[in-house]
């Protein structure tokens, strides 16, 4: 069976898509898939920092699409997850090096390898992300909730709608504490406006911090909520679609349970 | 040889009040006595009744009902006296004619409908009205030459009447829009609250307003239904 291309985009730069594409496609890979992560982001690339593989890159996707290299050559295996594979983008060239064609033509030889490819889209709605869509089965949009990243999510929903992708939301970086304030954007609010499937919701973590800069995997941190988060949307994508969202800050305790059936709390 | 059997006045009674039918070209004091001769038979029947004096049509004789106005009013103290009201002119009544006739059978719709969301980013363009039944999110932009009516939430930007026409109007079941212009006149930072209410937009007194639909009723109040 050929592999899923899952394109991984927000719009707005800032909101997790690397991290969000690393932990993803670590979750999958410790479920027992062979997944690759692309990078997209020609010219800034960052996922190879994420998952602590920056020192291993000899080729990278323009030399694939050059005929420079394979695509198994590319691809740099990770030591610690079984069947996590790293595709780097290339630091010193820019977005107009790929072309929907070239990459189209690499998407055919991952789907072959593969039984996950997830692509790290970069910021804005221009080249690099047409590159990054053109060959996606699936979208993964990715938003915070602040009325700027909405407002950008919204307008790559449509451009994905427009190249009829339908695509899933993930709503990242939530503080409970804030929201039960009124201060920040629920999830409700985001779905409001955006009104597509969720694929799941994320807490604000520091163990991203800490990850990003160690390049150990989010998912492999068990204290990281956010990793059990992206665990969590993971195994949605990989077939247990009926998985119930665990929204973050919710209390779900045995005395909770008890005080709001009797009544007592809301 | 012609008969002038027709009484110079008639009377009839109406509604309310009383209908008099009379031939202006006769001598007031004749129409005076005539009048006085059927007044007396309405005895009490006559006070503060509303009263039309009706010339037939015929125009010039202003004074004439004045003065025979004031009469009534001092000799039999009948209420407000009046001619009668004005006839549609021609136009309007053809008009009106042609919709009570369900005109709107022949008509070809020149409204866009819509059924969706409307998303950042996207513009919806036409030539008249533009109805959609659903939402508008914040940085659609609607533009149309005629009214915007969304049934749904309005949060994006939207141009109705454009370019110069200020009395369309833009209504939505939930109007907190981040923009709207209509004709030349826009306006923004309005209150963007969740009300319960449908609002709608309309220029009045070259501002654009935003008022409660139910509450303004603005088309409820026309007298018969209008193709648009």
């Amino acid at each position: 069976m050929e592999g899923r291309i899952i394109v991984v985009t927000s719009g707005k730069g800032g909101v997790g898509k690397t991290t969000a594409t690393a932990s993803i496609g670590a979750a999958l890979a410790l479920e027992g898939n062979r997944v690759a992560v692309v990078d997209m982001d020609i010219g800034l690339r960052n996922l190879d920092v994420v998952l602590g593989l920056e020192n291993r890159i000899v080729f990278n996707i323009v030399d694939v699409i050059n005929d420079r290299c394979t695509v198994r050559q590319a691809a740099i295996r990770d030591r610690r997850i079984e069947n996590l594979f790293l595709i780097p983008a290339s630091q010193s060239d820019n977005k107009d090096v790929l072309t929907p064609t070239g990459v189209n033509r690499i998407a055919s030889l991952l789907k072959k390898e593969f039984d996950y490819i997830i692509m790290d889209s970069p910021a804005g709605i221009e080249r690099g992300f047409e590159n990054s869509v053109t060959a996606a089965d699936e979208a993964l949009v990715i938003c915070t909730p602040d009325v700027s990243s909405v407002r950008d999510a919204d307008r790559v929903i449509g451009l994905l709608y427009a190249r009829s992708i339908t695509p899933k939301l993930i709503v990242n970086r939530i503080m409970p504490a804030m929201v039960a304030k009124g201060d920040m954007l629920s999830h409700e609010d985001v779905m409001e406006v955006l009104s597509i499937e969720l694929a799941g919701l994320v807490p604000m973590d520091d163990q991203v911090v800490i990850s990003t800069n160690t390049g150990v995997p989010l998912v492999m941190r068990n204290e990281s909520k956010a990793g059990q988060a992206f665990r969590r949307i993971a195994r949605r994508l990989n077939g247990e679609a009926d998985l119930p969202i665990e929204v973050p800050g919710a209390k779900t305790g045995l005395w909770n349970r008890f005080t709001h059936k009797f009544g007592l709390k809301k | 040889m012609i008969l002038d059997n027709d009484p110079p006045v008639k009377l009839k009674g109406v509604g309310d009040g009383f209908w008099i039918t009379l031939d202006p070209s006769k001598p007031e004091q004749l129409l005076k006595n005539q009048l006085i001769k059927l007044f007396e038979r309405l005895k009490h029947l006559a006070v503060n009744a509303r009263v039309v004096i009706d010339t037939g049509g015929t125009e010039g004789y202003d004074d004439l009902v004045q003065n025979l106005g004031d009469f009534l009013k001092t000799r039999f103290d009948v209420g407000i006296v009046s001619k009668p009201p004005e006839k549609r002119q021609v136009a309007v009544e053809r008009i009106r004619q042609k919709d009570l006739d369900r005109g709107w059978t022949r008509h070809r719709s020149e409204v866009l409908m819509l059924r969706g969301r409307i998303r950042s980013g996207q513009k919806i363009e036409a030539k008249k009205h533009i109805l959609i039944t659903g939402d508008v999110n914040p940085g659609a932009l609607i533009i149309a030459g005629g009214d915007v009516m969304i049934m749904g939430r309005l949060l994006g930007h939207v141009h109705a009447g454009y370019p110069d026409n200020p009395s369309a109007v833009i209504l939505a079941l939930d109007f907190r829009p981040t923009q709207v212009q209509i004709g030349e006149y826009a306006a923004a930072g309005l209150d963007d609250k969740k009300t319960d209410r449908v609002e709608f937009a309309s220029v009045i007194d070259e501002t654009v307003l935003v008022q409660d639909y139910l509450g303004a009723n603005p088309f409820g109040r026309l007298p018969w239904p209008e193709v648009v």
